[in-house]
């Protein structure tokens, strides 16, 4: 892996460590919500697919461009979207953080990954003599 | 454009998981292209429904979710392994499959201590709804609100609540509701589980769609017989005839329509 790699490897780990949380979704004002939405639907999409997009929508939901922009300029300033190339290949990525793990000692955990690995190999000899299940 | 399902109880023990392999197999015996995933990593049960174990299901979404195969390595075809118990043989060559979760107890405990990468669980949602063209996805969530929970419900077009007439899940399902209306979920629906037969279902329908101002999409009945197959076979394939499956039939009329 390059030393390049290695760089865009670790910025991409502090973008997913800042991107919004599922529990932030349900306070976001409506707008914001609407894209979100659709971009979590889609995952990734092109600046001209999500003006289709929103076109499309009910015309009671619909956002104006201007109101789109504003929007798109939120969401990636908080680094909820992340936005990749110009022009017609101007594209949105979202960006969903990571669930974090258990703030449990880890000695707990160990301790239970030795008690599960311990169970495993008693279990071991029945399976032998009767693989079938 | 596929149409997400999601199927979410704010309690336990309501009867989520069995509703929802019996919906989704009611929508793929009509000839539609379905999927579950089953996202309720931390206690997964669906695949039981299917006849699966551990050694049968093969890969799992947790391996998915550390980049060990792709989405599509996990997706257990059931059209293609649907075992010998009667009910499931209706869905012998029908377009259905599963993502399971590990059943495994290291596996479970290594995503609780380790955490996940949630925009890779929608992606996954995403590249199987491609992949696999489906028209139907059905998340089966872990009871409670929690992050992955509160994904499947954000992106959902159609989402199930499910509760049975008890005061807790009464309060629980308020919760869940707002934060429905909150996502702006386009289809809400409630589905009444286990509901006494002294009672009438119409009445219990027009309580329940008063307290929440949403439609219930079916009340279904508390019966033995369901308790009795425990979960070894899709209830409403082996016996279509049933007080039980006839409602659980309307429930799937009304995602159907809801698309």
């Amino acid at each position: 892996m390059s030393v390049f790699d290695r760089l865009q490897k670790q910025l991409d780990i502090q973008k997913r460590e800042h991107g919004i949380s599922a529990l932030e979704l349900a306070d976001l004002p409506p707008n914001l919500r609407k894209i979100m939405r659709l971009m979590l639907r889609e995952v990734v999409l092109k600046y001209t697919d999500l003006c289709h997009a929103v076109e499309a929508m009910p015309a009671a939901n619909r956002l104006s461009k201007p109101e789109l922009d504003s929007a798109l300029k939120t969401l990636v300033e908080q680094n909820w979207l992340l936005c990749t190339g110009e022009g017609e290949f101007l594209s949105y990525r979202v960006n969903l953080r990571r669930k974090a793990g258990s703030s449990l000692n880890k000695d707990i955990w160990a301790s239970l990954d030795n008690r599960i690995a311990g169970s495993k190999s008693q279990e071991a000899p029945n399976q032998k003599i009767n693989p079938g299940g | 454009m596929a149409v997400i399902v999601s199927i979410h109880s704010f309690r336990g023990g309501t009867g989520k998981s069995n509703l929802t392999a019996n919906l989704a197999s009611q929508i793929a015996v009509s000839g539609k292209r379905v999927a579950i995933i089953d996202t309720d990593i931390q206690s997964p049960g669906i695949h039981v429904l299917f006849g699966l174990n551990e050694e049968k299901m093969g890969r799992t979404l947790n391996e998915f979710l550390r980049s060990e195969c792709s989405i599509e390595d996990v997706a257990f075809d059931i059209g293609e392994h649907i075992g010998d118990a009667p009910g499931r043989k209706s869905l012998a060559g029908k377009a259905f499959w599963l993502v399971p979760s590990s059943i495994n107890s290291g596996e479970i405990s290594r995503i609780l201590r380790d955490g996940y990468d949630v925009g890779k669980l929608n992606e996954g949602m995403n590249r199987l709804i491609k992949g696999l063209k489906l028209d139907y996805l059905f998340i089966d969530t872990h009871p409670g609100l929690n992050e992955e929970t509160l994904l499947s419900i954000a992106i959902s077009d159609v989402l199930l609540v499910v509760m049975r007439p008890d005061q807790q899940d009464f309060q629980g399902t308020a919760v869940t509701v707002d934060i429905a209306r909150g996502l702006d979920v386009p289809n809400l629906f409630l589905l009444v589980n286990k509901a006494l037969t002294r009672y009438d279902p119409n009445q219990i329908r027009e309580h329940v769609e008063g307290i929440f101002q949403a439609p219930v999409a079916c009340v279904l009945p508390l019966t033995e017989d369901m308790a009795d197959m425990g979960s070894a076979d899709i209830f409403s394939l082996r016996y279509p005839d049933h007080p039980w499956s006839k409602s659980l039939r309307e429930a799937a009329q009304a995602v159907l329509n809801a698309a």
